[in-house]
């Protein structure tokens, strides 16, 4: 459990490849990652589109989307294929299961806070949105002077 | 409370004056829009800034696609430092540019 990490995967396939390439090369993924004893989460194919620059000699890319559960050695390895692979012109892999435990700790930290304001009849609204509030108020109407 | 707020603010303002040699150039400015800025990711409460959403990066790469400074958006140091990894993220995916020209 300790080394098994979260990945999330996205290449770019050349604009020219077809619908059987790109199956063809996601179960190729698929299958190294339940080589190296990883679990395929979830996978989305965001279609072809417009890349913000050129890439060799490409305006746009097909983009797919790979989260999988795995070790270090797992990325690797999907490294090393996918750049031999000519199709791919571009990918990316990033662990994120420390940023999205970030998030859902911090999620869960301000839904307490929910609850706990709501347990004492306080406002819900938290303080930046309050100061926030008084800002525009000072801004606009100048509250400052007036006291 | 407010007189605190104020009195930092205007603080924050001198130091940036302080930088042009003509002080009377910074003299009538004072007060007229110095707005509060607030940190976008605070108040929306975000709490994982995505490098795969190009749409919600976009305003924080205007124009020559530069990262907008802090100082001008108002993002907070951590969601800012947040927003340079995402940036920088989807830029090597070209889902957003390095430089336009």
């Amino acid at each position: 459990m300790s080394d098994a990490r979260q990945y999330e995967l996205v290449y770019i396939l050349s604009p020219d490849a077809t619908e059987q390439e790109i199956t063809d090369l996601h179960t190729q993924v698929e299958s190294i990652i339940a080589r190296y004893q990883g679990e395929l989460l979830k996978t989305e194919n965001w279609g072809r589109r417009r890349m913000a620059f050129r890439i060799g000699k490409h305006r746009e890319g097909t983009y797919v989307l790979e989260v999988f559960k795995g070790t270090g050695d797992l990325t690797k390895e999907l490294d090393r294929r996918l750049k031999v692979i000519d199709n791919v012109i571009r990918h990316l892999c990033v662990r994120v299961d420390e940023e999205l435990r970030v998030a859902e700790r911090d999620r869960a930290r301000r839904q307490a806070d929910v609850d706990r304001r709501v347990a004492k009849g306080l406002p819900v609204g938290g303080p930046p949105r309050r100061s926030r509030d008084d800002d525009g108020d000072t801004d606009s109407g100048d509250e400052t002077e007036v006291r | 409370m407010a007189d605190g707020r104020r009195t930092g603010g205007g603080g924050g303002g001198g130091r940036g004056r302080g930088d042009k040699k003509d002080s009377e150039k910074g003299g009538p400015r004072r007060g007229m829009f110095r707005r509060k800025k607030i940190c976008k990711f605070c108040t929306e409460k975000v709490d994982y800034i995505d490098y795969k959403d190009a749409k919600m990066l976009m305003p924080f790469v205007p124009e020559r696609a530069k990262i907008l400074p802090r100082r001008i958006s108002g993002v907070c140091a951590m969601h800012q430092r947040k927003l340079q990894t995402a940036i920088k993220r989807a830029r090597q995916l070209a889902l957003l540019p390095y430089a336009t020209d």
